[in-house]
């Protein structure tokens, strides 16, 4: 079967939130009022209802101008997603056949450690109903063979849905056109430490994607990569030799024994 | 409790046992609840105790229990914790003392050199538990390096923690007759502290 994908032209993106105002419009989600930092972002972060946010990365030029290397930050929908990894209530985080990574808010407990296992710092606690939101690629959606209403809503076509195999082919293809151009450091970001990922990005300097907002090499963070592995097989081997070994010395060396008449005499030594 | 001419010793005052037993039930409580957070293969006994919400909040609260009533329980006994030499070459002859060979080592006194060691492990871990457990209580008020520390320190001590008390509960009941009733009435028979607790049992027959 073919996995979804997203693909973010940041080259095209022109920071009119026109997807941020679809995401909430959709979600139908009520609007925080954040404070105004001075820059044009509308808020200064993600929140548990507010799933799509347009960064305005503010990078000084060699020349001592300014440019906007504008992207848009959300869910990513990895491969190998490490809020799935952390996630200790089966289903409440689940990988769908066709990439969509997704929670069923049933069945979180609000635990909060897939915000710790997510390496792109993503997911929000409510605090009043103390379950974990965040994009879910409009999975109510694309079920019903509609596109993403981010990309539905954009106006230059710097947002694509389609194939995820569809969508590196185009990446490629755009990244080729703007190395013509003379962006020779234009590449595309689908970062492999976790898998690769379902939400793309064309970015016309990829040598450094931090100047986007994007983790230049995410990974699950290594201390829940050992809880999940390593730590659960020490734990497996301690809990079950602990109790084998206790069992088999007593079929070996069984109990300590006294006398039960003993001790009087011992007593006026 | 019997009294001591009835032919028994005391062993734990009412007080002591209460501290025990509250420790205790609360330790199997944060145990369990905890082992269904730390693995989905585990998450069946969430179930059991009353879902994985009602889990989520009340594995915090029991661990806060338990470290309160360790607390209770280091300031009665800590002193009478402490390792002396004799106990390190106890210690050092732990293979006999298992295989019920405990011919020259030397004797202990109300605690050997294991209980102390169990006292002190537990010790350790109830503070790491309960400060890496704070942080991921309350994730959205911690840092992102405290809180990718706990999710690795408080496993890997809640194993030591729960690999000792596995030992503690065969070497309380079974390894050791006479053992349980002690936790439990708080007496035991003169036979067994002149086995078990030698130097203590002169100590106390002696007053």
């Amino acid at each position: 079967m073919h996995t979804v994908a997203k693909l973010i032209d940041t080259s095209t993106c022109i920071g009119c939130k026109a997807c941020e105002v679809a995401c909430q419009e959709w979600n139908d989600q009520k609007f925080t009022v954040g404070a105004f930092d001075g820059t044009y972002q509308t808020m200064e972060d993600l929140d548990h209802n507010f799933w799509n946010l347009i960064k305005f990365n503010e990078i000084e030029r060699p020349d001592g101008g300014m440019t906007w290397n504008m992207a848009k930050y959300q869910c990513m929908h990895c491969v190998e997603p490490g809020c799935l990894t952390a996630c200790p209530a089966p289903g409440a985080i689940y990988r769908q056949a066709d990439g969509i990574v997704d929670f069923d808010h049933d069945k979180c407990i609000g635990c909060g450690y897939c915000i710790t296992g997510c390496p792109f710092d993503v997911p929000r606690l409510n605090p009043v109903t103390q379950k974990v939101y965040k994009c879910t690629l409009c999975s109510d959606r694309t079920a019903a063979g509609l596109e993403p209403a981010c990309i539905k809503a954009c106006p230059t076509n710097c947002l694509t849905f389609g194939t995820r195999s569809d969508l590196i082919q185009i990446a490629n293809a755009r990244t080729a056109e703007l190395q013509d151009d003379g962006y020779t450091d234009a590449g595309v970001y689908n970062p492999q430490g976790v898998g690769g990922t379902h939400v793309l990005y064309v970015l016309r300097d990829a040598s450094d994607p931090e100047q986007y907002g994007l983790p230049k090499d995410p990974t699950i963070p290594w201390t829940v990569s050992l809880w999940k592995g390593p730590v659960k097989w020490l734990g497996s081997l301690v809990f079950a030799g602990g109790i084998l070994g206790a069992f088999f010395h007593y079929l070996r060396y069984g109990p300590k024994t006294y006398d039960e008449a003993a001790g009087d005499d011992h007593a006026e030594v | 409790m019997p009294k001591s001419d009835d032919g028994v010793v005391a062993r734990f005052s009412l007080r002591e046992r209460t501290v025990h037993w509250l420790a205790a039930l609360s330790f199997v409580y944060a145990a369990l609840s905890g082992l269904s957070l730390w693995s989905p293969h585990l998450y069946w006994l969430a179930t059991v105790l009353g879902g994985g919400v009602t889990t989520r909040w009340g594995h915090p609260w029991g661990g806060t229990l338990f470290a309160l009533v360790l607390a209770v329980m280091f300031s009665s006994w800590a002193a009478q914790m402490r390792l002396t030499g004799e106990d390190r070459v106890w210690l050092r002859g732990m293979r006999q003392y298992a295989t019920h060979n405990t011919e020259g080592l030397p004797e202990p006194g109300r605690f050997n050199a294991g209980q102390k060691m169990l006292f002190w492990t537990q010790a350790a871990c109830v503070l790491l538990l309960f400060a890496s457990g704070l942080v991921l209580w309350l994730p959205e008020m911690m840092p992102r390096g405290l809180r990718l520390a706990a999710i690795l320190i408080h496993p890997l001590t809640a194993i030591t923690s729960i690999g000792g008390i596995i030992v503690h509960i065969y070497m309380g009941t079974a390894a050791t007759p006479g053992s349980l009733r002690a936790m439990l009435r708080g007496w035991v028979r003169p036979g067994w502290a002149a086995a078990h607790h030698p130097k203590w049992y002169r100590e106390t027959s002696k007053r």
